[in-house]
């Protein structure tokens, strides 16, 4: 459980004029739930980037329950964001080769952290996500079973805060609204900070906040219901 | 890590398995070439250890070595036989004999020498016993004739393809222990024999008068219908040589010091003959050796580094294949030296086995070729690795090492954001 709090954020890029991103403002309240909309290229990416702490901040703050991240060095950025952020992205990012327990434990055993505890911890997630072999190589699974494992995968280590990157977009119907409710009812039982990059209305729908994005700035920020789609 | 790693390698296998094998080519050229070059050496060394001096006719005294220690057939100038009389009589000798060369049996070299010699060089019989009689011989331990078989000289090699003596056999009475030195081929009959086969020396049924003192036993050029002569195989062996000794190729010398070594070659050297260290010869074969060993050497190194060029260049095209997969570990967690060992590992990893696939390749290699030249010369090859190869595998592990950093250093740095989002 974390609130996040950003403050006067310009991202660019070399060789654009503008910047993509520009945010003066933007509070997420400990444990509440947001989905980011907008158009494609609006920013959405780059902003999640930016609160997990995967790009460089060039100006500004990102406050992450006290934690400036933006202040911090790259491994010292690497190893908050591993301790304290579940990541879910669009296409997975699952390490053909290794079964799906070895691909949820994979960076935590990368750093050193792998306990008996945590083992089981992961063989328990795999079961909460809905799925039956362990031992099963992720290459032979199907998508939807894929993004199971990438949950389980971002819950390892009990994050405070979820980070979910258009986690239904390359799904079908069925397993995409299957995901999206795994991804709420964990993210709840765990008591994370949820923010999910998401077109998916029916996701949009479920969570408490939504906030649009275009060209980089905000234009829309309101409980959910209240916008017109 | 290590299971990551091994699930990495197995997906990409075709490609692991061809940087294995081409660093495993270019580790066994440059091993193949070590070895076979100290095999070379160690082996020629330990075939000529058994001779101390060599004493033969002025001329070439490589010539001189290669006929008498390694049996290369090749006409040699001959020294006056009276030089074995004297040399038996000096007091720095132990022992000395003659050989004499030129005829051959099925492929193997005939040579003439002397009972001191045989008991005096060899490990002793594994089958048998020496020649007593002068139709008697004794084989080499290389030699594929049983005892008992019958040996019917041949004039030179069988490349050049003399004339059989018709008439004259020899019966094999013994077999050698293997001293794995050219001597293993040879078939070897009391050197009275071979003079008497040729028409020399104080033989009873000599036809053509001795005419030609200096013909000589070992040159291929002399007129065949000239000595046809004979054995008598039951005649005993007579091995005081007295002033009419025929002309000889080579005497094969036993000083009783070192320091007699020394005062014999000086004492016959000039005057119509040499006295030669095999050692000494060696010594100047290794140098033109050493020469041929550079050019390959410069070779497998030339190889060797395109090799190493070719691998940098791959694997930081694969790096920036991987950019995703690299981006992705981070951005779940793994720290960031995991992803720079993770890249490091697994190409040293096959590096690794590459090299180590190398130096048993290398190494099958030159045992396979010290064979070819064992079965061709009867040189015994001794391959094997020493402490300098054990360096030579530290250090191209050392260079394989700073070289794998290379890529490892490109994963290292890549921002996991930008490689997410390709
Ligand atoms: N590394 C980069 N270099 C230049 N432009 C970038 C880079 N990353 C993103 N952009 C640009 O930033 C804008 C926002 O991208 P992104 O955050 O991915 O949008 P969204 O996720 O909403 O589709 C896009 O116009 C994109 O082209
Ligand atoms: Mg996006």
């Amino acid at each position: 459980m974390m609130p996040l709090k950003v403050q006067s954020l310009a991202v660019s890029f070399p060789g654009l004029a503008t910047p993509v991103l520009s945010i003066a403002n933007l509070e997420i309240a400990a444990g509440s739930r947001v989905a980011l909309t907008g158009g494609s290229g609006s920013g959405k990416s780059t902003l999640l980037n930016i609160i997990a702490g995967l790009e460089r901040v060039g100006s500004g703050h990102v406050v992450w329950g006290g934690q400036d991240i933006a202040r911090l060095s790259e491994g010292r950025r690497d190893r908050w964001r591993a301790e304290n952020v579940g990541l879910v992205m669009q296409d997975f990012h699952l390490f053909a080769g290794l079964s799906a327990l070895d691909n949820v434990l994979l960076p935590a055993r990368l750093s050193r952290v792998s306990t008996p505890d945590l083992v089981k911890r992961a063989h328990e997630l795999i079961e909460t996500v809905g799925l039956k072999r362990t031992g099963q190589p992720v290459e032979t699974m199907s998508r939807g079973e894929m993004q199971r494992v990438a949950i389980a995968r971002a819950l390892l280590r009990k994050p405070g805060v979820i980070i979910a990157d258009e986690p239904t977009a390359s799904l079908d119907v069925e397993n995409g609204e299957a995901v999206g409710d795994l991804l709420l009812s964990v993210a709840a039982g765990a008591g994370s900070t949820l923010v999910v990059a998401t077109h998916d209305q029916r996701m949009i729908e479920r969570l408490d906040r939504r906030i649009v994005l275009r060209g980089g700035c905000i234009v829309g920020d309101d409980v959910v219901g209240k916008v017109p789609v | 890590m290590i299971r990551f790693i091994i699930a990495d390698l197995r997906r990409l296998w075709l490609g692991c398995a061809v940087v294995v094998l081409l660093v495993a080519l270019a580790t066994a050229l440059g091993v193949a070439v070590t070895l076979q070059e100290r095999s070379l050496r160690l082996g020629s060394a330990r075939a000529a250890d058994k001779f101390d001096l060599v004493i033969g006719a002025s001329g070439s005294e490589t010539q001189l070595i290669l006929s008498s220690i390694f049996l290369q057939p090749a006409p040699l100038p001959l020294v006056d036989g009276e030089l074995l009389s004297k040399l038996a009589a000096d007091p720095r000798v132990a022992w000395a004999a003659p050989v004499g060369f030129g005829d051959s049996f099925a492929g193997y070299p005939i040579v003439g020498t002397t009972t001191t010699l045989v008991t005096s060089t060899t490990p002793g019989f594994g089958e048998g016993r020496l020649f007593a009689a002068e139709g008697e011989a004794v084989l080499g331990a290389s030699v594929t004739l049983p005892v008992g078989a019958v040996v019917k000289p041949m004039h030179g090699t069988a490349e050049t393809g003399g004339p059989t003596h018709t008439d004259i056999a020899y019966k094999v009475v013994g077999k050698l222990k293997p001293t794995g030195t050219p001597w293993d081929r040879a078939i070897l009959v009391p050197i009275q024999a071979v003079w008497h086969v040729h028409g020399l020396g104080d033989e009873p049924e000599h036809e053509d008068g001795g005419t030609e003192p200096a013909a000589t036993v070992a040159s291929a050029t002399h007129d065949e219908d000239h000595h046809h002569g004979g054995i008598d195989p039951d005649a005993p062996i007579v091995e005081d040589f007295g002033a009419d000794t025929p002309g000889l190729p080579a005497i094969l010398v036993k000083p009783k010091s070192i320091a007699d070594a020394y005062r014999l070659r000086q004492a016959y050297r000039g005057n119509g003959t040499v006295a030669v260290f095999p050692g000494e010869v060696l010594t100047g074969l290794y140098a033109t050796l050493g020469d041929a060993k550079m050019v390959l050497s410069a070779v497998a190194a030339g190889s060797q580094a395109l090799v190493a060029a070719a691998l940098v260049l791959v694997t930081v095209i694969h790096v920036g294949q991987r950019r995703r997969q690299i981006g992705a570990l981070r951005a779940f967690g793994a720290p960031r030296v995991a992803v720079f060992l993770i890249v490091w590992l697994e190409l040293l990893l096959l590096v690794a086995l590459g090299i180590g696939l190398g130096f048993v390749c290398g190494l099958l290699a030159a045992q396979f070729g010290a064979h070819l030249f064992t079965a061709k010369s009867g040189v015994i090859l001794p391959v094997g690795f020493t402490r300098d190869d054990v360096r030579l595998a530290l250090f191209l592990l050392g260079f394989a090492a700073v070289l794998s950093a290379v890529p490892a250093l490109l994963a290292y740095r890549q921002s996991p954001a930008q490689a997410l989002r390709s």
